[in-house]
């Protein structure tokens, strides 16, 4: 069994089984919310309302690794593919009931793309027709950040960021993650 | 048959704003009032001069569709309306086409509007019966084809109002929104 | 009806536009007409080439849908503390949430609206209508508390809200409560120590005053910690009705509305 297949099995069990279920409408239309008011707050200033919402996710990412890892009783992954695979079909499930396709690695295997065929943070959305929103925006910059956050937790720099997203007229949304490094023990995780 | 249709906010400004004419018993589709040249701004006088009568029945009657709520005979004007919980309206002109004796009166307008309405609003008044949607404004038929129309328009202004970065009062610009309407005024007036 | 002139008179140019437009169109017939569309389309909003937009997606489609509790925790989380630092006290801080909260309500009462009218097999909005027609709007307070208990409580939460009462004092008759035993939205939220006061179901007491308000009744809506020893998150959403609601309240009663 590919380790694929496995995560997407550990996925859907955990999801059926040890997660605790609300309204997904909710947590769609409070994101949308924060998103809205991010906006406003900064004024139409997309770069850093992109960046605010990364902050956000990392917050996030450090406190959801636990829960994560109490859930899931997952071990060690052995290298960065199966990682990415956790990632996508545990984490994304157990969170958003969704799995992203991994996708477009790197020869050297420290970079993956996570394509959504769905989104359920964009469900309803429709970005501002400023002539802006669509070339600045990216309306999910908080799951770049969760990323980041989580995987710092469990000694993996990460970089990541969104290359297309269906809001903005493209025709898939993507997110490129990147392996900085490993962590050494030693290092304390950065605190924002 | 022609048709300005409005939405209207909680406060009265104006959101989004169509003209068009009947798709049914052989219409074009394409608005021909009887006073071309004037026809914008009588729409509107029009439609904001039945708000008051709107205000009133809104709290007498909980029904979304309100149906024919109000008419303006010197302009042949009928209006329906529909309520959306959340305060906007949706407000519905009609002006059934000219009798073709008085239609030579219209013939002064712009010509590219009118080239096409004598022979138009003859042409189907005469096919047309009575009680159909494209000839009479307040027959049961009509107020059920309203009433489909609103609903449809209702669907996709609710899909307008779902999004985050809608504020309530903010005008609907959407290409798609404009078409779906259009849409909904080909399939059911 | 204090609209100030600019926006009519935009709208105005905008239906000559629509207006014509539309008919150059339809008298071009159907390779015109797609031409149109496509340059109208490149002045606004990009769209995949699937043309797939906010239009093409049921609205019934996440009805039934399910996310992780803990999601909604996280962002519910950093969204107070993100209020939290933009605000000088507790009180800025509950009408901030209040704030965000008011035009999700909006959104949510047609949301609401929409699936009643589309679902004739699901339970109708109000008690008094038969689940074949479609949905009354509350004219009279009654009917836009049991909305509210009922179900919008049932859209957020799934379930309906533990109580609904009338204040019993005679000073202050327009103010009403729903009580929530367990609000989801303070489960998983930490209070800071100096912030103990704070009851972060501000934000669905804004949501409240969103519903209130898109119906026609202008109220003040707070929220208030009363817990209890089985049930120490109970919150009390206070809703105070405006004066004019009050007025028209009486003349709807005399003229027999319900």
């Amino acid at each position: 069994m590919s380790s694929a297949t496995k995560a997407s099995r550990i996925g859907e069990e955990l999801w059926k089984t040890r997660v605790d279920k609300v309204n997904a409408e909710l947590v769609t239309l409070t994101y949308g919310t924060i998103v809205a008011q991010l906006c406003q707050d900064y004024d139409g200033n997309y770069q850093e309302v992109n960046k605010q919402l990364e902050k956000m996710g990392y917050n996030i990412g450090m406190r959801l690794i636990e829960d994560f890892l109490a859930k899931s009783n997952v071990g060690r992954c052995a290298n960065f593919r199966e990682t990415a695979d956790m990632i996508a079909k545990v984490g994304f499930r157990i969170f958003l009931n969704i799995a992203p396709t991994v996708t477009n690695w790197t020869s050297d295997n420290n970079q993956f793309s996570l394509v959504f065929d769905e989104n359920p943070l964009a469900d309803f959305v429709e970005l501002p027709d400023d002539g802006r929103a669509q070339d600045e925006l990216w309306f999910s910059n908080i799951l770049c950040g969760v990323l980041r956050g989580a995987l710092e937790m469990v000694q993996m720099q990460i970089e990541a960021h969104f290359v297309s997203d269906v809001l903005r007229g493209d025709d898939t949304t993507e997110m490129r993650v990147s392996l900085v490094r490993y962590i050494e023990d030693e290092m304390p995780p950065d605190e924002e | 048959m022609s048709y300005y249709f409005t939405v209207l906010s909680p406060t009265d400004v104006p959101l989004f704003n169509i003209a068009f004419g009947t798709s049914k018993s052989g219409g074009d589709g394409i608005a021909r009032f009887r006073f071309p040249d004037t026809a914008q701004y009588m729409n509107q006088f029009i439609i904001h001069s039945s708000l008051d009568v709107v205000e009133e029945a809104q709290w007498m009657n909980g029904n979304m569709y309100l149906k024919h709520i109000d008419t303006y005979p010197p302009a042949s004007a009928y209006i329906s309306a529909f309520l959306t919980p959340s305060g906007a309206r949706f407000l519905l002109l009609h002006q059934p086409p000219q009798l073709p004796t008085n239609a030579s009166s219209a013939t002064t307008g712009s010509s590219s509007l009118l080239g096409s309405s004598f022979s138009g609003s003859a042409g189907s008044s005469s096919r047309a019966s009575a009680s159909s949607v494209a000839a009479n404004p307040t027959s049961p038929q009509t107020e059920e084809a309203v009433r489909q129309f609103m609903t449809e328009v209702y669907e996709n202004y609710v899909k307008t109002v779902m999004s985050p970065f809608y504020r309530q009062g903010m005008e609907i610009k959407s290409s798609v929104f404009r078409s779906k309407v259009t849409a909904a005024g080909r399939k059911w007036l | 009806m204090t609209q100030p002139q600019p926006p009519r008179h935009a709208a105005m140019l905008s239906i000559s536009n629509g207006g014509s437009s539309l008919a150059a169109a339809a008298d071009k017939q159907q390779p015109p007409q797609h031409l149109h569309t496509q340059s109208q389309s490149s002045q606004g909003l990009r769209v995949p080439s699937n043309r797939k937009t906010i239009y093409d997606r049921h609205l019934n489609r996440s009805r039934n849908a399910e996310l992780s509790r803990a999601s909604f925790a996280f962002l519910f989380a950093e969204m107070v503390t993100y209020a939290q630092r933009r605000v000088t006290g507790i009180q800025d801080l509950e009408k901030r949430l209040n704030e965000q909260g008011y035009p999700l309500g909006l959104r949510l009462l047609d949301l609401l609206f929409y699936r009643t009218m589309s679902s004739s097999t699901s339970s109708s909005l109000s008690s008094s209508s038969t689940s074949s027609s479609p949905p009354n709007r509350p004219l009279r307070i009654l009917p836009l508390l049991h909305l509210i208990h009922g179900p919008l409580w049932r859209l957020l939460f799934n379930r309906p809200a533990d109580a609904l009462e009338h204040s019993v004092s005679p000073e202050t008759p327009n103010e009403y409560m729903i009580t929530d035993n367990d609000p989801l939205v303070n489960t998983y939220i930490s209070v800071p120590k100096e912030m103990n006061m704070l009851n972060c179901a501000a934000f669905v007491a804004g949501i409240i005053e969103g519903v209130c308000d898109g119906c026609g009744f202008e109220a003040k809506v707070t929220a208030h910690n009363q817990p209890t020893e089985m049930w120490p998150g109970r919150t009390i959403f206070l809703l105070r009705f405006g004066e004019s609601v009050m007025e028209r309240e009486k003349v709807l009663e005399r003229a027999g509305v319900k």
